[in-house]
């Protein structure tokens, strides 16, 4: 099955409401909001969000897969879509276990 | 976010558990992260997964004054951050020999603790570093002296705004620019104890590097790698470098690591 892309989209800004606590309330978080200028998101919170999408997706969605071959710029860069479509691609082709 | 209370204080940890699950006595390693400015987000985000990918059991703490973790008004000699690092060691249950990663300080603080403990170290790698030495230290205080007097935050990015702010809370709010520098240094003798591999990497362009050799004096187990056309941001600014060397210096460690460890086992 398909995993549920407005689904994923929902969980992601739960947890990144979540990483950026009172600052997130009012903020809208948008597919083409970027981390760093849009958020407003510092390395350690790309840290706590990498705790939250272990705890709720486990060793399917590999994180240091997506951070792989980032440098410093390009992290910048980085929009929500691009999780989000990361995360749905990786829930896609795990397969059943049993 | 997990927080440990640790000699009184709350610090700010985490873990990666090793690719293929924690076997009987996965190999461990501690990365501990640089002075002011810096926090654990310089190892998370460059060398945390592949070390955990390659079947390691990776821990990470912000350290006291930084980061996330609880910023006392004082407690900032180098055996502070010594003890803490012992004190989450017996909270994380490591037994055995474990290795430790240090950029710039947070090196300072492994060979500190390989100096106090040299039977629990199994390796350090030193980023643009240097061992407790007294001009170290004296490079230190002057930059102590310095920091968080820069340029100002005008045209500058919200996430360095908010890292300047960091570095000049801790030092307007802390008493480490008076203690740190004056931490008790450990002496030749104990330096003539520590027997376990080191990996030193410098940037060719950081003045750092100028202590290369008397790490290597009172090192010379040392492997020293100079990366040309860098500074002292090394770990940031050439991560798939780093991650190459220190793949490779592992790999030709293994024997020692081995032997290390299992003649601490007693039966």
């Amino acid at each position: 099955m398909p995993a549920d892309k407005t689904a994923i989209r929902a969980d992601i800004e739960a947890m990144l409401r979540a990483v950026l606590g009172d600052f997130g309330t009012d903020l809208p978080i948008e597919l083409d909001s970027t981390f760093r200028e849009d958020l407003g998101m510092e390395s350690l919170d790309v840290v706590s969000l990498a705790g939250r999408l272990q705890s709720r997706y486990g060793d399917s969605v590999n994180f240091a897969q997506f951070v792989a071959g980032l440098d410093v710029s390009s992290m910048a860069e980085l929009e929500v879509g691009d999780l989000v479509d990361f995360v749905t691609r990786s829930l896609d082709v795990v397969p059943a276990v049993s | 976010m997990t927080l440990v209370r640790v000699n009184g204080v709350a610090l700010h940890v985490a873990e990666l558990p090793p690719a293929g699950g924690n076997g009987p006595e996965p190999a461990t390693v501690v990365l501990v992260h640089g002075m002011a400015g810096d926090n654990m987000a310089s190892w998370y985000l460059t060398m945390a997964h592949p070390l955990a990918e390659n079947g390691m059991r990776v821990l990470l703490h912000d350290l006291r004054g930084h980061g996330r973790s609880e910023r006392p008004a004082r407690g900032y000699a180098l055996d502070d951050f010594v003890d803490d690092l012992e004190g989450l060691l017996v909270h994380w249950g490591v037994a055995g020999r474990v290795h430790l990663f240090g950029n710039s300080f947070g090196a300072t603080v492994a060979f500190a603790y390989a100096l106090r403990h040299p039977d629990r170290v199994a390796g350090i790698v030193a980023i643009d570093s240097a061992p407790p030495i007294p001009e170290w230290f004296a490079r230190m205080k002057t930059r102590l002296s310095q920091a968080g007097a820069g340029p100002g935050p005008a045209g500058r990015s919200p996430a360095f705004t908010r890292r300047l702010r960091a570095v000049q809370l801790l030092l307007s709010e802390t008493s480490i620019a008076a203690e740190l520098p004056a931490s008790r240094l450990p002496g030749p003798a104990e330096f003539a104890a520590l027997s376990c591999p080191v990996l030193c990497l410098y940037g060719r362009d950081s003045r750092v590097r100028e202590l290369a050799g008397r790490t290597e004096g009172l090192l010379p187990q040392t492997r020293s790698i100079v990366l040309d056309g860098a500074g002292h941001s090394v770990l940031i600014e050439r991560s798939a470098e780093v991650r190459g060397h220190v793949t490779a210096w592992l790999r030709d460690t293994a024997p020692f690591v081995t032997t290390g460890s299992e003649g601490e086992r007693h039966g």
